[in-house]
């Protein structure tokens, strides 16, 4: 996916999933498949969620654009139910997240590996526009390292999900985060989780391995 | 920790002992980390035994959540109105808002069997600081610890992201949400006051000397001698597998009238079966040992295990946790 470059933006236009210059791109659909019930990290939740079970969200699509500082995607998906609050124990909201690779060649599926971190850039419907920075080096590893990087805005209207999810290129961070540079190329996956299905943790759906995503220069 | 529930009143004190230490804050209003139910009874949350959870065979039986509900809500009570609003002769003390239709202690309190011959007993029950602990083998952050010195099992509100898979795997059903936080929780076993040589609030602070507190392998102390010398002491459902450390002493209810009033022994009160249900096959030896250790003492002799169950020294109770609170300079928040 090539990210456009678009000069000099108000951080809260590009925050925006109703800004207009969404509407001259094309995003890209992406196909998402269930995580694998082998690869969840406990035995109570393999069993409790075989395969069949995971993955209700079957597809998204992706945009993104940067302005030099700020790298923001957009991902859009058909969503019946909106699920935004806790409302009691047995409710879960809804959630989405970009993942970059914090150091090439960290793995996807098991979401990096000792010593070889991902980034997640995270949102869940209950955390208003807060989103969380997060990173992880192998299942079962996930931390937040900050609440204030990562800035999201989500619409829900007919039965569809707007969610913008971003971060500036570059953080100033002692963590394993992903640092990246306009006219540079990394990898990104996507995840959504389907609150009214109890999706939560490993259980969700994802976008499979690494695609490219290339930061178009500074114009 | 052993209950006697033979020595249980129902009179709420530990819950409440444990409400005003742990259970005070926002988020925290329905949470009961310590329920004392009337058994037979649907318990708290409504219908837990039913909720799976634990392991069958050795592999994790998938549970479901409790419903906020099924915990019973924080009840609100129009106290203002009643006691400061000066029309204490009009209104009368009611719930706010929606009528609740679930509480622990108001209509799970049932019982069982017919007039002259109905029954039922108290259950107390906080976390079972399990050896096995379903919660934590379930918690795919490692955010649930057992501690390697205590056993006490704890959850880390910093890893916990809320997922709930311990409330679904935890038999008891002793794991609440926090919809403030966002994160689970439950019975600490009091810690910090266990850190200090201190018992537990609910055992310190029940009139009925219901709870023995104390390591399990402490020859000295009564937990091993009440589990492991004596046997009448049982996990409650062991078949849930999670190998609980609380332990009951089995009720024994007065004898059953027959049709004139006279007493009938052929038969106890509580049904075996109920009590097997609850508490194993192991439970009948239990009863007979404690029927056999009471008529010993009835008959005017002396009985080590009555003795111990009585518990004439209250601080015996405590397997060497029974330093005063008082006493200690507590750091607040620590």
């Amino acid at each position: 996916m090539n990210v456009r470059y678009l000069a000099g933006r108000d951080p809260a236009e590009l925050l925006d999933p109703a800004a207009p210059f969404w509407k001259d791109s094309r995003p890209e659909p992406l196909r998402l498949v269930g995580t694998p019930s082998s690869l969840q990290p406990t035995a109570a939740v393999r069993a409790a969620w075989p395969d069949a079970r995971i993955g209700a969200i079957g597809a998204v699509t992706v945009d993104a654009v940067h302005d030099g500082t700020q790298l923001a995607f957009r991902l859009e998906w058909e969503d019946p139910s909106e699920d935004r609050a806790i409302g009691d124990t047995t409710v879960f909201p809804d959630a989405a997240a970009v993942l970059l690779p914090s150091v090439p060649g960290a793995p996807v599926i098991t979401m990096g590996a000792p010593g070889v971190a991902v980034n997640a850039w995270y949102w869940r419907a209950d955390e208003e526009r807060a989103g969380r920075q997060v990173v992880a080096e192998g299942l079962g590893t996930t931390r937040t390292v900050d609440h204030e990087l990562v800035r999201t805005h989500a619409t829900w209207k007919e039965g569809r999900w707007q969610v913008v999810i971003a971060r500036a290129l570059r953080v100033d961070s002692k963590e394993p985060v992903a640092q990246l540079r306009a006219g540079e190329s990394t990898g990104y996956a996507v995840a959504v989780w389907e609150g009214s299905r109890g999706e939560r943790a490993g259980i969700k759906s994802y976008s499979g391995n690494w695609r490219e995503l290339v930061l178009a220069p500074v114009a | 920790m052993v209950m006697d529930l033979n020595k249980c009143i129902g009179c709420q004190t530990c819950t409440m002992a444990c409400k005003r230490l742990w259970t005070r804050d926002e988020g925290m209003e329905y949470m009961w980390w310590n329920t004392v139910n009337t058994m037979p009874g649907r318990g708290t949350p409504r219908d837990w035994e039913q909720m799976g959870g634990g392991f069958a065979d050795g592999q994790p039986r998938p549970g479901r959540l409790p419903t906020r509900r099924d915990f019973g809500e924080a009840w609100d009570f129009n106290h203002d109105e009643v006691f400061f609003g000066g029309q204490g002769d009009k209104v009368h003390l009611q719930v706010k808002g929606e009528a609740p239709d679930w509480g622990p202690n108001w209509d799970e309190d049932q019982g069982a069997g017919e007039y002259p011959n109905a029954y039922y007993f108290y259950l107390p029950r906080i976390c079972n600081h399990c050896t096995h602990p379903a919660c934590l083998e379930a918690c795919p952050r490692q955010a649930i610890v057992k501690r390697e010195e205590d056993g006490i099992v704890l959850i880390d509100e910093d890893r916990c992201r809320g997922y709930r898979f311990c409330m679904e795997a935890c038999p008891y059903k002793k794991i609440y949400f926090n919809h403030q936080k966002k994160v689970s929780q439950k019975c600490i076993f009091c810690f910090p006051r266990i850190d200090q040589g201190v018992a537990t609030a609910c055992a310190r602070q029940c009139p009925g000397r219901v709870r023995f507190v104390g390591y399990r392998d402490d020859q000295s102390a009564p937990i091993w001698k009440l589990v492991d010398q004596w046997k009448v002491a049982l996990p409650l459902h062991p078949e849930f597998g999670t190998e609980p450390n609380v332990f009951y002493v089995p009720p024994i209810a007065p004898p059953r009238l027959d049709a004139d009033g006279n007493v009938d022994e052929s038969k106890p009160r509580i049904p075996d079966e109920y009590l097997v249900s609850l508490f194993g096959p192991d439970v009948l030896r239990a009863l007979e040992v404690l029927k056999g250790e009471m008529a010993k003492t009835r008959a005017g002799g002396r009985s080590e295990l009555m003795d111990l169950l009585i518990g004439h020294k209250w601080k015996d109770m405590f397997g060497g946790f029974d330093r005063d609170p008082a006493s200690i300079e507590w750091e607040k928040g620590a």
